[in-house]
C-alpha cells in the first residue's frame, strides 16, 4: 500500500489495525512505501531548490511506523527490567546491610532489587507462553520527531540558553508535527517564548540560562 | 479556635484575591485538561506542579487541587457531547451522556452532569472538613510501625485493584520504592546510587519524573491518535432541564454522593470504579433498568456525582495521614513537601492556614465550576478543534522550563526525557505507571518507618502485631497478600492445565 508523501497526515497514515498477518503469524505493516512514490515537487527540474525540495519533502515522509509482537516486546521489556533490578540489587551489596533485626541503607534496596528480579522473571514466563497474534504499534513518526527533538533539549538547553533552545525546538515541532508553514512556526514560537518569559522571568523571577547570546530582555 | 472559626479563617485565605486567582486558573486548566480527550487530571497537575513553585504553599496546593476537580468536570463534556471520555472517570458517562446528545438532550445531560458534579463535590468537602481533623488527632498517637502496615495496606490494594496485570503492577510499585531509595539516607545519611553525582543526593526529581511518567508518555500516546472529532453543539437555551430531570436524578445524586465518598478513602482508582458501582447501583433500583443505556439521565447524574464526590474523600488520607491513596493527591504530596509543608497529622497544629484555606477554596472552586461549566460550554467544545499537534510544543516548553526551574539543573531535564520515554514503552506494553509514582512519594517513609519501629522495638517484628489497630490492618494486608496469591497460583496453574488440554 503506499500514500503519496504529500497526503501523508496521521489522519491520513493507513492504521496498522487493518494489517494482515503474515505468514510468521506477525502482523505484517502496511506502511507507505514512500521510496518508490514519485514525490511531486513544484521547482523546475535540474535546479538546487528541486533537488532541495526533493530530500525535504523524503525526509517529511520517512516513517518507522511499525507493529512489534506483543509478546517479543513484552520479553525485552521484562528483560530491562530485569536488567534494572539487578543492577540495584548488586549495587546494594557495596552498602551496609545491617542484618534482619536492624537492616542498614542497602536493605531495602537490596530486598527490592530482588523483588523487581523475581517479578520480571513472572512477567517473562507469562509473556513467553501468551500468544504471538497481538502487536503493539511503535515508531509513530510524530512520536520519533518528539522524541529526538526532547533528547536534543537537555544537550544544548544550557550551551546555547533556554529561549534559543526552547525556540528551535518549538519550531521544529510546529514544522515537522503541526505542519505549520516555516515562517508561521518562527512567528509561533517567537511570541510563545515572550509569553513565557513575561511569565516565568518577569513574574515569577525565575532566570533562566541564556547562553552566549545575551541580548535584549532574555 | 473552634472548627467554625478555622473555617471562616480559611475564608479569608481563599478569597484573597491571589487565591481567587489561581483557584480560576486550576480549574480552567482542570476543565480544559479534562475536555481534551488524553490529557487527565493527573497530567494536567504536573504539567503545572513546577509553576507551583513560586508560589506560597497555600495558594499553589489551591491551584494543583483546582486542576483536580475541574478536570472531573471538564471529562463529562466531552463524554456527552463527542462521546470521547475527557479521562478516565468520565468513561461511564458516555454510555447514556452521548445518548442523550444524540437525541438532542445534550443540554439537559450537561446541566444534571454539572448540578450533580457540584452536590457531590460539595457533600465530599463537609466530610473532608469533619472526618481529617479528628482522624488527624488520632494518627498522632500512633507509632511508625502503624505508619508501615498502612502504606503497605496502600500498595496492597493498588495492586489488586488496579486495571490491568497485577504482577505488572506490583513490580511498578517495586520499582517506584526503589528509586525512592537514589539518594541519602534519612538515617544515616549514607548516599546511595548516587554514583558521585552532587545532582542525585537529594533524589531524583519527582516533578521531573512525574512529568516524564504521565505528562510526556501521554503526550507521546497522544500523537499517535488519528481520529476527527464531531461534536454535538447544545444552545445555552437548551441546557435548562425539566422538571422530570430533576426528578428523576435527584435520588441518583443523593445515592452517588456517598458512593462517591466512601470509594474515595480506598486507595487505588477509586474515581474510576466509584462510577461504575454508581451507575451499576442506579440500574438496579431504576423502575424502568431497560432505559438505561439508551440516555436514561440517572446514568448520567450518578456516575458524575460519584467523581466528583472522591476528589474531598481523596484528600482525607493524604491531609489526615500522610498517605496519598491515588495519584494526583500523590503530585499534591509533591507540591506540599517541595514547599516545605509535611501532610499528615500535624498538618492542621503546624500549617492550619493550608488546611482550612485548601477546604474554603474547594468551596470556592465548585462554585466557580459550576459558573464555568455551564454557559461556557460551547468554547470548551471548540477546544476540541484545536489540532492537538499545535499543543504539544505549548505543553512541552511550560513542562521543559518548569522541570529546569525546580534545580536549575540539566539533569532534571534528562530525568524528564528519559523518563518519559520509558513510560511511554511501559504503558505500550500494558505497564501501570501510576502506581510506580505513588510508590516513590511513599518510599521514603516506608523505609524511615520500618527501620525505625524496627530499632524502637530492639529488632523485634513483633512491634507490627502489638495492639488493636496495628493487628487488625496486618491482619487485613496479610489476608489481601494470602488472597491474591492463592488467585495467582490457582490461575496459573489452571491456565497450564488449559494449555496441556488444548496441545
Amino acid at each position: 500500500m503506499s500514500v503519496r508523501s504529500e497526503q501523508w497526515s496521521p489522519t491520513t497514515a493507513p492504521s496498522l489495525r487493518d494489517s494482515s498477518l503474515g505468514a510468521s503469524g506477525l502482523p505484517v505493516s502496511s506502511l507507505p512505501e514512500t521510496s518508490l512514490v514519485p514525490l511531486p515537487v513544484a521547482a523546475p527540474k535540474g535546479t538546487a531548490a528541486r533537488a532541495l525540495a526533493l530530500l525535504w519533502a523524503r525526509l517529511r515522509a520517512i516513517s518507522l511506523h511499525h507493529a512489534v509482537s506483543e509478546r517479543h516486546g513484552g520479553l525485552v521489556v521484562a528483560g530491562m527490567l530485569a536488567a534494572t533490578g539487578a543492577f540495584f540489587l548488586w549495587q546494594s551489596l557495596f552498602l551496609d546491610l545491617g542484618n534482619l533485626d536492624l537492616p542498614g541503607p542497602g536493605f531495602f534496596p537490596l530486598c527490592l532489587g530482588l523483588g523487581i528480579v523475581l517479578g520480571s522473571i513472572v512477567i517473562g514466563v507469562e509473556q513467553w507462553r501468551s500468544s504471538d497474534r497481538e502487536s503493539v504499534e511503535l515508531g509513530h513518526r510524530d512520536v520519533l520527531v518528539a522524541m529526538a527533538a526532547l533528547l536534543i533539549v537537555p544537550l544544548i538547553f544550557e550551551p546555547l540558553g533556554a529561549y534559543l533552545t526552547l525556540g528551535l525546538f518549538g519550531t521544529m515541532l510546529l514544522v515537522l508535527i503541526a505542519r505549520v508553514p516555516l515562517l508561521l512556526a518562527l512567528a509561533a514560537t517567537a511570541a510563545g517564548l515572550v509569553a513565557c518569559w513575561y511569565f516565568f522571568q518577569v513574574l515569577l523571577g525565575l532566570q533562566l540560562p541564556h547562553g552566549p547570546f545575551e541580548m535584549g530582555p532574555f | 479556635m473552634t472548627g467554625f472559626h478555622q473555617l471562616m479563617a480559611g475564608f479569608s485565605v481563599a478569597l484573597s484575591w491571589k487565591a481567587l486567582l489561581y483557584c480560576f486558573i486550576g480549574c480552567l486548566w482542570g476543565t480544559i485538561v479534562g475536555v481534551l480527550p488524553g490529557l487527565g487530571p493527573l497530567a494536567g497537575m504536573t504539567l503545572l506542579l513546577p509553576l507551583t513553585f513560586g508560589l506560597d504553599p497555600t495558594i499553589g496546593i489551591i491551584m494543583l487541587t483546582g486542576i483536580f476537580y475541574g478536570a472531573m468536570y471538564g471529562g463529562s463534556t466531552t463524554s456527552i457531547l463527542v462521546r470521547i471520555p475527557g479521562e478516565a472517570a468520565s468513561v461511564v458517562t458516555c454510555i447514556d451522556g452521548y445518548e442523550m446528545a444524540r437525541k438532542g438532550r445534550a443540554g439537559p445531560a450537561l446541566m444534571i452532569s454539572a448540578l450533580g458534579s457540584f452536590v457531590g463535590g460539595t457533600i465530599s468537602i463537609l466530610g473532608l472538613m469533619f472526618i481529617a481533623p479528628p482522624l488527624a488527632k488520632v494518627m498522632i498517637a500512633i507509632g511508625p510501625s502503624v505508619e508501615v502496615v498502612l502504606i503497605l495496606l496502600a500498595l496492597g490494594v493498588i495492586a489488586v485493584v488496579s486495571a490491568g496485570s497485577r504482577i505488572k503492577t506490583a513490580t511498578m510499585i517495586a520499582l517506584g520504592l526503589l528509586l525512592g531509595t537514589i539518594g541519602l539516607d534519612n538515617l544515616t545519611a549514607a548516599p546511595r546510587f548516587t554514583f558521585g553525582q552532587a545532582g542525585l543526593t537529594g533524589g531524583l526529581s519527582f516533578a521531573a519524573l512525574a512529568i516524564g511518567l504521565f505528562g510526556l508518555s501521554e503526550i507521546l500516546m497522544n500523537l499517535e491518535r488519528t481520529e476527527t472529532i464531531k461534536a454535538i453543539r447544545p444552545k445555552l437555551k437548551e441546557l435548562v432541564p425539566r422538571w422530570q430531570d430533576l426528578k428523576d436524578s435527584a435520588p441518583a445524586v443523593g445515592r452517588a454522593s456517598v458512593i462517591g465518598f466512601i470509594f474515595g478513602i480506598i486507595p487505588g482508582v477509586s474515581h474510576v470504579v466509584s462510577t461504575f458501582v454508581s451507575y451499576a447501583v442506579e440500574k438496579r433500583l431504576s423502575k424502568h433498568p431497560e432505559e438505561f443505556g439508551h440516555g436514561a439521565i440517572a446514568g448520567v447524574a450518578g456516575p458524575e456525582t460519584a467523581n466528583n464526590a472522591v476528589t474531598g474523600t481523596a484528600m482525607i488520607p493524604l491531609l489526615a495521614l500522610g498517605i496519598p491513596s491515588i495519584p494526583a493527591t500523590a503530585v499534591l504530596l509533591s507540591a506540599l513537601t517541595i514547599h516545605g509543608v509535611q501532610p499528615g497529622p500535624l498538618l492542621l497544629t503546624d500549617h492550619p492556614e493550608v488546611f482550612w484555606g485548601l477546604v474554603a477554596s474547594m468551596y470556592i472552586g465548585n462554585l466557580i465550576l459550576l459558573i464555568l461549566n455551564l454557559p461556557l460550554v460551547g468554547i470548551f467544545v471548540n477546544l476540541l478543534r484545536i489540532p492537538y499537534t499545535w499543543l504539544v510544543p505549548i505543553i512541552l516548553i511550560i513542562s521543559i522550563i518548569g522541570v529546569y526551574s525546580v534545580n536549575f539543573s540539566a539533569t532534571d531535564i534528562w530525568i524528564m526525557v528519559l523518563s518519559g520515554l520509558a513510560g511511554y514503552v511501559l504503558r505500550k506494553f500494558g505497564y501501570e505507571v501510576a502506581p510506580l509514582l505513588l510508590a516513590l512519594v511513599l518510599g521514603d517513609r516506608l523505609e524511615e518507618n520500618f527501620r525505625l519501629a524496627l530499632t524502637m522495638s530492639g529488632g523485634s517484628y513483633a512491634t507490627f502485631l502489638d495492639h488493636g489497630a496495628v493487628i487488625v490492618l496486618t491482619s487485613t494486608l496479610g489476608l489481601l497478600l494470602a488472597v491474591q496469591a492463592l488467585a495467582w497460583a490457582f490461575g496459573y496453574r489452571k491456565s497450564f492445565a488449559d494449555e496441556a488440554e488444548s496441545a
